[in-house]
C-alpha cells in the first residue's frame, strides 16, 4: 500500500463521500465535516480534495441537476470507485490493527 | 434549469452573493470549473444566510472565496488548437527588436543618441516649468487660500494693489460667514536682527505677522510649536538659516534676540528655510502683538481704506471666491465714504495663481524698504514647454526618418513575415514594439543624464531641482506619459506605412520606392532644420541685445561706482561729516549723497510738477534728491543753467531734458515751478497737512541718463537737492579708482561706525546692481543656446543616419558612374547636393518666422538693437557648415570606394 498516496484530509473527504453517495457533492460534503469537526471548512479546500481523489482513480464524478438555491447551476456527484474502496479498507485495516495493539494501560492514562 | 428569482423566494438582488467576489471567482476560476464553482458558493451562501443571517455569509464568502485562489482552480485546460497569448506575442516582439536593434548598431546608436539628448532637454526643461507651475502649492490649503487684493480707481489713477485694511482683514473674517480665517502680514523695512549674547547681527526684513499666519499657511518648524507662535507679543519667529547664523544651532526656542524695536523679542519657533517654490522668503517673522499698543499701530488699524497689510482669507469648504470678494467690499463701502470719484472693490487671487498671475498687481509692500515678491513670468514659461517639446519632437522625427529609409531593407522580412501568416496588427506591433524600446532605452540614459546635469542646472536657474525617487510622482508620471507618447509617436508612421505593403511585391522586387514616403522625409528634415535655425537666429538677437544693454551709453558712467547704503537716522544726520570722510580716502575720487541710485530698485517717488501760473494739477516726473556733487561723481552732463552749490540752493531743482521739454522749459533761468504732491509708487499725496507746495526754481537742465532699466524709455526727472521736503537722502555713492576696494571698504565701515557704532555696512557695486535687470534675459539667452546647440546636434544626428543610407542605396549607382569616369569631386557632390538643397529651403523658411518672433520680442525694449540682418546670413551659414560637414563624411567614403568591390557581386 502506498500510504504517501493518501493526505488525512483527502482521507477525511473520501469517507465523507462513502457515507453521502449517492448525493455527495462539495458543499454537503463540507458541511457534514464542518458538522462533524467543529471547524469552518470551505468548499474551495473540499472541492481541491475530491479533484485530487479524482485524479488519483478513488472517486468518479457526474454532473447532477440544477437546482435554484446554486443559481441555476449543476453541481457535480462524487461516487466512490472499487479502487477507492479498496484504499479506504486497507487504510481501515491499518488503523485497526495498530488500535488493537495498543495496551488498554495506554489508554487509560490518557483520559 | 429553473428561473432562480421565481423558484425562490427572498430571492432579490440585495440578498444575493456579494458581486465582487463573484465576478473575482467568475474571473480566474477556470472556464469549465467555473458552474460548480460558482454553484457551490451560492448555495453555501443561502444555507448561511439561513442559518447564520446575511452578514456572516457575506464574510464567509469572502473568506471561501480565497480558497479557491490556487493554481489548481485557476489553470485553464489547454484547447485543441494552440492559440498564442497576447504575453506570448510580446516576448517575440521584444527579442525581435532585440535583434534588429543589435544588428544595426550604428543606426541605434544614433537613434539612442538623439532620443537621449531630446528627452533629457524636455525632462530638464519639464523639471523648470513644473517647479514654477507648482509655486506654494506646499500648503496644505492652499485650494481654499486667496489673495486680497484691491482695486481703487480714482479720477487720476487705478491702482491694482496686493493690499488691504487692517479692518478689512480683521472685520472680514468676523463678519463673512464664507470667510474661515484670515492671515496679516506687513513688512516695514529692514533693520538689524541681533544676539545679544555675541553680538552677531544680520540685517533682514522686518514683517508683523498676526496669529493667523500660521493657521492659515503650513509651515514647517525645526523647534518649538507653531500653532500659538505669534499669539503673545514680543515674540518672533525665525527660518533655520538665520538661527543657524545668530545662534550656530537651530535650537534655539526661548531665546531673545534684538531687532531695533527697543525690545527684546523672544523666539518661540524656528521654521524651516522656505523652500525655493514658495513665494514667502521673508526670514523673520514678529507677532503682530508685539506693536499692538504703538500709537503708529493704532494709526495703521483706523482706516478702512489703507493699504498698510498683506492679507491673505482662508473660505471655508465649497466657498465661491467670488462671492466672497463682493461681501468684502460691500463690508468695505458699508463702512466708509469715498471721495467723489473714487471707488474701491477687492478681488480675491487664489494663492496658487500669485507667482504667475501677479504682473499687473503692485506689490503691497511697495512704500518699504523691502524687495517685492519674486514673480514668474507667464510668458517665458509657456515659451520654455513649447521649446521642450520641439526638441523632443525633432528626436521622434529622426528616429522616423531613419526607420522609413531603412524600409527597404527590411522588405524581404516584412513580406516573409506576411507570406507566413503575419497579420497587418502583428508588424504594428513589432514596429511599436521596436520604437518603445529604443525610447525606453533612451529615456533611463536621458534620466542619467539630466542627473548629471542637473547641479549645474540648478545653480544657473536658482532652484533646487531633483530627478529621483523623492521626486513628485505627478513628473514621473509626465515622465512616462511623454515616453509613450514619444515611443508611439515615433513608431506610428514606419509601423503603419511598412506593414501596409503587399508581401508579392516586397517579395518580388525586394525594394521600395515610395515617392511620397521620400517627400514627406525630406519635409520633415526641412522641419528639423527650420525650428534649428530659427533657434540660432533667436539666439543671436537676444545675445546682441544683452551685449548692447551691457555697453549702451547710459547717460553717466556706472563703472566704478560704490554705493553705501545710509540705514540709521544717525548716519544720515551726520552725512555731511561722512562725505567728508569719505572723500579723504586716498582710492575714493568723489562722493555724493542721493535719495535714490539709477538702476533702482526700490521705488523712486514721483512728484506732481507745474510750471508758474499753470492752473493744471501738473505733470508727473520722478524724483531725486541729490547734492552738489553728484554730476561730478556719476558723470552726468550738464546742458545748460549751472549745478547745485550747496545749502542756499534747497529750493533750487535741475531738469532732465525729456522733463524740460515737458514743462516747455529751453533755457534753465530760474523759473518758478511748483510741486504740490508727490507719490510712492501708488496715489499722490500732498507733500503736508498744510498742503502748501513746494516751491523751486530751475536752475539748470541735465543731458537724459537711463535711471531705470532699458526696457523703459528716459522718463521726465527732477533733481532736488539733498536736503528737500520731497525725499530724504538714502545712499553715499564713491566714485572709486578701482584699487584695492577691501581696504577702501573697511576703512568706510571705521567711518561709519565712529557715526552710529550699530550701523552695518551695506553696499554694492552700481553696475552689478544694473546688470541684475538684464539677469533674466542672460538667463534665458544661456538656456536657448544651449537648446538651439542640442536641437542642431539631434537634427545633424539625424541627417548623418540619412546620409549614411542614401549613400548605401546608392553605391552601385556611384561604382557605375566612376567607372565611367567620374571624380571624386562631382561625386560628393551629387550626393550632398541632396541634403544641402533641403537646409537651404529650411533657411529660408526660419528666416521670416525668426524675423517675425525675435522683432515682437525686440519692441518689448524702449531702446533696442535694428535686427541683424546678418543673423541671417550667420545662422544659414552655420546649419550648412553643420550639415555640409555631417554628409560629406559619408560622401566621401562612398565616392572613394573602389567600384570593383560595389559591382563585382550580383
Amino acid at each position: 500500500m502506498r500510504r504517501s498516496d493518501l493526505g488525512e484530509f483527502e482521507e477525511v473527504v473520501l469517507l465523507a463521500v462513502a457515507v453521502l453517495v449517492p448525493t455527495a457533492y462539495s458543499v454537503v460534503i463540507a458541511e457534514a465535516l464542518e458538522q462533524e469537526t467543529g471547524q469552518t471548512v470551505s468548499t474551495g479546500a473540499v472541492h481541491a480534495a475530491l479533484q485530487r481523489l479524482e485524479q488519483k482513480g478513488y472517486l468518479r464524478s457526474e454532473l447532477g441537476e440544477a437546482t435554484p438555491e446554486r443559481g441555476g447551476r449543476r453541481k457535480r456527484l462524487f461516487t466512490v470507485t472499487a479502487l477507492g474502496g479498496r484504499v479506504l479498507s486497507e487504510v481501515r485495516a491499518v488503523r485497526n490493527n495498530l488500535w488493537d495493539r495498543i495496551v488498554p494501560q495506554t489508554i487509560l492514562t490518557w483520559s | 434549469m429553473h428561473a432562480e428569482s421565481s423558484s425562490t423566494p427572498n430571492w432579490s438582488r440585495g440578498t444575493g452573493p456579494p458581486r465582487w467576489p463573484e465576478r473575482l471567482l467568475g474571473w480566474l476560476v477556470a472556464p469549465h470549473l467555473r458552474e460548480e464553482v460558482l454553484g457551490d458558493m451560492h448555495e453555501r451562501f443561502y444555507q448561511r444566510t439561513q442559518r447564520l443571517g446575511l452578514a456572516k455569509a457575506n464574510r464567509r464568502y469572502w473568506r471561501d472565496t480565497l480558497a479557491y485562489m490556487r493554481p489548481r482552480f485557476m489553470k485553464r485546460q489547454p484547447q485543441e488548437y494552440p492559440n498564442p497569448t497576447f504575453s506570448d506575442m510580446i516576448r517575440n516582439y521584444l527579442t525581435i527588436s532585440f535583434r534588429t536593434l543589435s544588428r544595426n548598431k550604428l543606426y541605434t546608436t544614433l537613434n539612442v543618441a538623439g532620443l537621449s539628448f531630446g528627452i533629457a532637454c524636455f525632462l530638464l526643461i519639464g523639471l523648470y516649468v513644473f517647479d514654477e507651475l507648482t509655486f506654494d502649492r506646499q500648503h496644505r490649503k492652499t485650494d481654499r487660500i486667496y489673495r486680497a487684493i484691491q482695486h481703487k480707481k480714482t479720477p487720476t489713477e487705478d491702482l491694482t494693489i496686493a493690499a488691504s485694511s487692517f479692518k478689512v482683514s480683521e472685520e472680514a473674517k468676523k463678519r463673512i460667514g464664507d470667510i474661515e480665517n484670515s492671515a496679516r502680514i506687513v513688512r516695514t523695512g529692514r533693520a538689524n536682527i541681533s544676539n545679544p549674547a555675541n553680538k552677531n547681527s544680520f540685517q533682514e526684513t522686518i514683517a508683523f505677522g498676526n496669529a493667523g499666519l500660521l493657521e492659515v499657511f503650513d509651515f514647517e518648524v525645526v523647534d518649538g510649536t507653531i500653532r500659538s507662535a505669534l499669539t503673545e507679543p514680543n515674540t518672533i519667529i525665525i527660518v533655520e538659516d538665520l538661527a543657524q547664523r545668530l545662534f550656530n544651532s537651530t535650537q534655539v526656542v526661548g531665546k531673545t534676540v534684538d531687532f531695533e524695536l527697543n525690545r527684546p523679542l523672544r523666539i518661540t519657533a524656528v521654521l524651516k528655510n522656505h523652500p525655493r517654490n514658495s513665494s514667502f522668503t521673508v526670514n523673520a517673522v514678529v507677532s503682530e502683538a508685539t506693536i499692538s499698543s504703538d500709537s503708529e499701530f493704532t494709526d495703521w488699524i483706523a482706516n478702512w481704506d489703507s493699504q498698510t497689510f498683506q492679507t491673505f482669507f482662508l473660505l471655508k469648504e465649497k466657498a465661491n471666491p467670488d462671492v466672497a470678494a463682493a461681501k468684502i467690499t460691500q463690508l468695505l463701502n458699508a463702512n466708509m465714504r469715498h471721495e467723489p470719484g473714487t471707488s474701491v472693490a477687492y478681488t480675491l487671487q487664489p494663492l496658487a495663481d500669485m507667482h504667475l498671475f501677479s504682473e499687473n498687481i503692485v506689490d503691497g509692500a511697495r512704500n518699504g524698504n523691502v524687495e517685492a515678491m519674486g514673480q514668474g513670468v507667464l510668458l517665458y514659461i509657456k515659451l520654455f514647454a513649447i521649446v521642450a517639446l520641439f526638441v523632443l519632437l525633432i528626436a521622434c522625427i529622426n528616429y522616423m526618418n531613419l526607420a522609413t529609409a531603412r524600409a527597404s531593407n527590411r522588405s524581404k522580412e516584412i513580406g516573409v513575415r506576411k507570406a507566413s501568416g503575419a497579420f497587418q496588427s502583428h508588424l504594428i506591433h513589432q514596429f511599436l514594439t521596436e520604437s518603445l524600446v529604443v525610447t525606453t532605452i533612451s529615456f533611463l540614459l536621458a534620466v542619467g543624464l539630466v542627473n548629471l546635469l542637473l547641479p549645474a542646472f540648478n545653480e544657473f536657474t536658482n532652484k533646487e531641482l531633483s530627478l529621483g525617487f523623492q521626486t513628485d510622482y505627478r513628473i514621473w508620471l509626465y515622465g512616462l506619459l511623454a515616453l509613450v507618447v514619444t515611443g508611439l509617436v515615433s513608431g506610428s508612421y514606419p509601423a503603419f506605412l511598412l506593414s501596409g505593403f503587399s508581401p508579392l511585391l516586397l517579395l518580388k522586387n525586394l525594394k521600395l520606392q515610395n515617392r511620397s514616403d521620400l517627400s514627406l522625409r525630406k519635409g520633415l528634415v526641412v522641419f528639423q532644420f527650420t525650428i534649428s535655425v530659427v533657434m540660432i537666429i533667436a539666439t543671436i538677437v537676444l545675445f546682441q541685445q544683452i551685449q548692447f544693454m551691457n555697453t549702451k551709453q547710459l547717460g553717466f558712467n556706472k563703472d566704478l561706482l560704490l554705493v553705501v547704503d545710509i540705514n540709521s537716522g544717525k548716519v544720515r544726520a551726520g552725512a555731511e561729516t561722512i562725505k567728508r570722510e569719505f572723500s579723504r580716502i586716498p582710492t575714493v575720487k568723489q562722493v555724493s549723497t542721493t535719495s535714490r541710485v539709477p538702476g533702482e530698485w526700490k521705488t523712486i517717488p514721483t512728484v506732481r510738477i507745474k510750471t508758474e501760473g499753470n492752473a493744471d494739477e501738473g505733470k508727473v516726473a520722478y524724483w531725486l534728491g541729490v547734492d552738489e556733487n553728484f554730476t561730478k561723481t556719476f558723470e552726468v552732463q550738464l546742458v545748460n543753467g549751472r549745478n547745485f552749490t550747496g545749502l542756499r540752493d534747497s529750493s533750487s531743482v535741475i531738469l532732465n531734458e525729456t522733463a524740460a521739454k515737458l514743462l516747455g522749459i529751453n533755457q534753465a533761468s530760474g523759473q518758478q515751478v511748483a510741486i504740490p504732491a508727490r507719490a510712492m509708487g501708488g496715489s499722490f499725496h500732498p507733500l503736508n497737512d498744510a498742503n502748501t507746495p513746494f516751491n523751486a526754481r530751475v536752475v539748470g537742465i541735465v543731458k537724459d541718463f537711463h535711471f531705470q532699466s532699458l526696457r523703459e524709455k528716459i522718463a521726465p526727472m527732477v533733481l532736488g537737492y539733498e536736503h528737500n521736503p520731497v525725499h530724504n537722502i538714502d545712499y553715499f555713492t564713491a566714485r572709486i579708482d578701482g584699487r584695492d576696494v577691501p581696504a577702501t571698504l573697511a576703512r568706510m565701515k571705521d567711518i561709519l561706525a565712529s557715526v552710529d557704532p550699530t550701523h552695518l555696512l551695506e553696499y554694492h557695486f552700481l553696475d552689478e546692481q544694473l546688470a541684475r535687470f538684464y539677469a533674466e534675459d542672460h538667463r534665458r539667452e544661456t538656456l536657448l543656446i544651449w537648446v538651439a546647440l542640442a536641437t542642431i546636434f539631434i537634427a545633424s544626428l539625424g541627417l548623418f543616419g540619412l546620409a549614411t543610407y542614401a549613400a548605401e542605396q546608392r553605391i552601385k549607382e556611384i561604382g557605375v558612374r566612376k567607372v565611367l569616369g567620374a571624380s571624386v569631386g562631382s561625386i560628393v557632390a551629387l550626393l550632398a547636393k541632396d541634403f544641402l538643397k533641403l537646409v537651404i529651403v529650411s533657411i529660408l523658411i526660419a528666416s521670416p518666422i525668426a524675423w517675425l518672433a525675435m522683432g515682437h520680442w525686440l519692441d518689448e525694449f524702449a531702446y533696442h538693437i535694428t535686427f541683424p540682418w546678418w543673423s541671417f546670413a550667420l545662422a544659414g551659414f552655420v546649419a550648412l557648415t553643420i550639415a555640409f560637414l555631417t554628409v560629406i563624411f559619408q560622401s566621401v567614403k562612398a565616392a572613394l570606394m573602389n567600384p570593383v568591390r560595389s559591382l563585382r557581386s550580383e
